[in-house]
């Protein structure tokens, strides 16, 4: 019970697992290339959604300090974290797409187990 | 301060640099670009020398960025493992550039080397930097450039296989890193801190507060390096990857790109997690029966081979195994002998590698079978091939068998003899496979079949220089052995 209380206090750390654990099954899964780079970036966006989470204080207010107020605040360091992995996830996205028009070029597919096929076949 | 506090930030930075001068260079006038790079290598080998000896001078040294103290600033962290490491990848990156510089023209289409230098520079700052860093969210972008900077260095080639390598490498890598993260932010939650220092600090009152997350952030990290430096089941991506790229980057993946990852392995398990977490659960435990399969499997997949560059592949698999051997045993010796393994096998692989990319400039030929009395034809390249893989095997002389030594030393310390089984099997299954090659290369009656042309100078050179490096690996191990069993002893 403890536990299953736990997770319904935290049930944005559970969704963010549960959108971890789609993207890297339809990465290792799919066949299409296309929708490895999408669950690729799903993958990305899951760890960075938990990570901005973490952050997140109850009745915090924004980062940005102002004369006279006090109170709580979010924690600005994920934040400012994530941002650096997003910037990381679109360079590899653009690189894996990238490639993908390249083998698109030498196979007019998308799809991996048809490159595999065309593969056998010479 | 002066420029020599520096030297951390500075290495890094030298090799970025060059990385974005070289396609202008290379566009105006392309025979300065290579010296260039030449030159920001050699200096940042140099600064990597000065460190190694101000560290063992005056102990540690924390360097940090921009002047941010932790826990807001990244940190960069010189101590004696650190710096071995930083010698090996940058020492060793050098050798592979000099040769690549012959090989590549033949190799790559005319226009895209300056980008290959751009390429290789921004791979060798990548992992110098892996090795300093102190802080977890750097190393995840650290990791992420090395990985796009390695998968460029193989799809440069632009022929189907290297497309297709790299992108598997590119997605299972993409899956490594995903899950670094994970286990960072899982980190993050328990603690607040990324430092390594301050984490190592946290982590013993956050372990009995919060141990579910620090046991998902430990496995997390095992399939998040195992995936990114091939341990065993783990491997899948890295033959294609390295068997079809140009010779100088195979030599570079092998020798240096996967070995990276497993310092950095190393340095979470040692550096990051307290001695209890260790003892909690058997990680080690997982890591030295992954290392023990991909020992044992590595070997007899490279058996079945038919392709060379095919098989040097499957053999890498096999030589992380050793690695993770050290780090899995958990002991003194072991893991000294390890770690001295990543430097044999940066050097030794590389030149396996080399020398198969000569006998592909020169000849043409790939296939194994196709190599029957080449050794007539291409002498010094076949006696590099043969210390090879003599010290693949681990023959006296050569730097394998001091590793095997310290690894088979440390499996009797830790009272695990099975491991010694292990160890000496593959080294019978490396003699196996590499045996044949050379007795069919030096001892074949015919003569060669295929046409041979002239080995250059510049790749000549570096076949002996690495030849004699294996050889020196092998005889005079002592102070590396020293400084290692040192930086070991303080870290357990």
């Amino acid at each position: 019970m403890e536990i299953l209380q736990g997770i319904i206090n935290n049930y944005y750390y559970m969704a963010a697992i549960i959108l971890f654990v789609i993207g890297m099954h339809t990465m290792l899964t799919h066949a299409n290339m296309i929708k490895k780079v999408i669950a690729m970036n799903i993958m990305d966006a899951s760890v960075f959604l938990l990570f901005v989470a973490v952050g997140y204080r109850y009745g915090g207010q924004a980062p940005i300090i102002v004369e006279g107020a006090d109170g709580v605040y979010a924690n600005p360091l994920p934040g400012a974290l994530i941002l650096t992995g997003i910037v990381v996830a679109v360079s590899v996205t653009a690189y894996a797409l990238s490639l993908i028009v390249k083998i698109y070029r030498f196979y007019g597919t998308c799809d991996y187990d048809e490159i595999c096929e065309l593969r056998s076949d010479e | 301060m002066a420029l020599s506090d520096h030297f951390p930030a500075l290495i890094v930075a030298l090799l970025l640099f060059s990385a974005f001068l070289t396609p202008p260079v290379y566009r105006w006038t392309p025979r300065f670009s290579a010296p260039l790079t030449t030159f920001c290598l050699s200096a940042a080998f140099l600064m990597a020398i000065l460190l190694t000896a101000e560290v063992s001078r005056s102990g540690p040294l924390l360097y940090h960025m921009g002047g941010w103290p932790p826990p807001y600033g990244i940190e960069l962290k010189v101590d004696p493992l650190r710096s071995y490491a930083l010698l090996v990848i940058l020492g060793v990156s050098l050798w592979i550039f000099v040769y690549a510089l012959k090989d590549l023209s033949h190799e790559l289409r005319i226009y895209v080397i300056g980008w290959y230098y751009t390429l290789f520079a921004i791979l060798v700052a990548s992992m110098a930097a892996i090795a300093l860093t102190n802080d977890l969210f750097n190393l995840f972008v650290l990791m992420e450039i090395c990985t796009i900077a390695a998968c460029g260095i193989i799809s440069i080639k632009e022929d189907r296989e290297c497309l297709e390598a790299s992108f598997k490498y590119l997605i299972l890598s993409a899956m490594g890193t995903g899950c670094y993260l994970l286990g960072v932010a899982m980190l993050y939650m328990a603690t607040g801190y990324l430092n390594f220092d301050l984490l190592n600090g946290a982590l013993t009152e956050a372990f009995s507060l919060y141990p579910r997350n620090i046991f998902t952030a430990a496995a997390l990290f095992i399939v998040a390096f195992g995936t990114k430096s091939a341990l065993f089941p783990l491997h899948v991506w890295l033959p294609d990857a390295h068997a079809s790229a140009p010779s100088p980057s195979s030599a570079m993946l092998s020798g240096l790109v996967i070995k990276v990852f497993a310092i950095a392995l190393f340095l979470i398990f040692y550096q990051v997690f307290p001695r209890e977490i260790l003892n909690a659960v058997p990680l080690t435990e997982i890591v030295l029966w992954l290392a023990a399969a991909g020992v044992m499997f590595g070997s007899i997949y490279a058996m079945l081979q038919a392709d060379l560059k095919m098989m040097l592949a499957y053999s890498s698999i096999g030589q992380i195994g050793f690695i993770f051997l050290g780090l899995g045993l958990d002991q003194e010796l072991a893991i000294t002998g390890g770690l001295y393994h990543v430097m044999v096998h940066a050097i030794t692989k590389a030149m396996l590698f080399m020398s198969a990319g000569v006998i592909i400039y020169t000849t043409g030929v790939r296939k194994i079978k196709d190599l029957a009395g080449i050794g007539r034809a291409l002498p010094i390249t076949m006696l590099a091939f043969t210390v090879g893989s003599a010290s693949m095997i681990g023959l006296p002389g050569t730097g394998g068998l001091i590793s095997k030594w310290y690894l088979a030393l440390g499996a009797l310390e830790a009272g695990r003899p099975l491991f010694v089984l292990v160890i000496l099997a593959s080294s019978l299954l490396n003699a196996v496979y590499y045996m044949p090659i050379i007795i069919s290369a030096f001892m074949h009656q015919g003569e060669f079949e295929y046409k041979v042309r002239p080995v250059p100078n510049m790749m000549k050179i570096p076949l002996i220089i690495g030849a004699l490096a294996v050889i020196i690996t092998g005889l005079l191990s002592r102070p590396v052995i020293v400084m290692l069993q040192e930086a070991v002893a303080s870290m357990l």
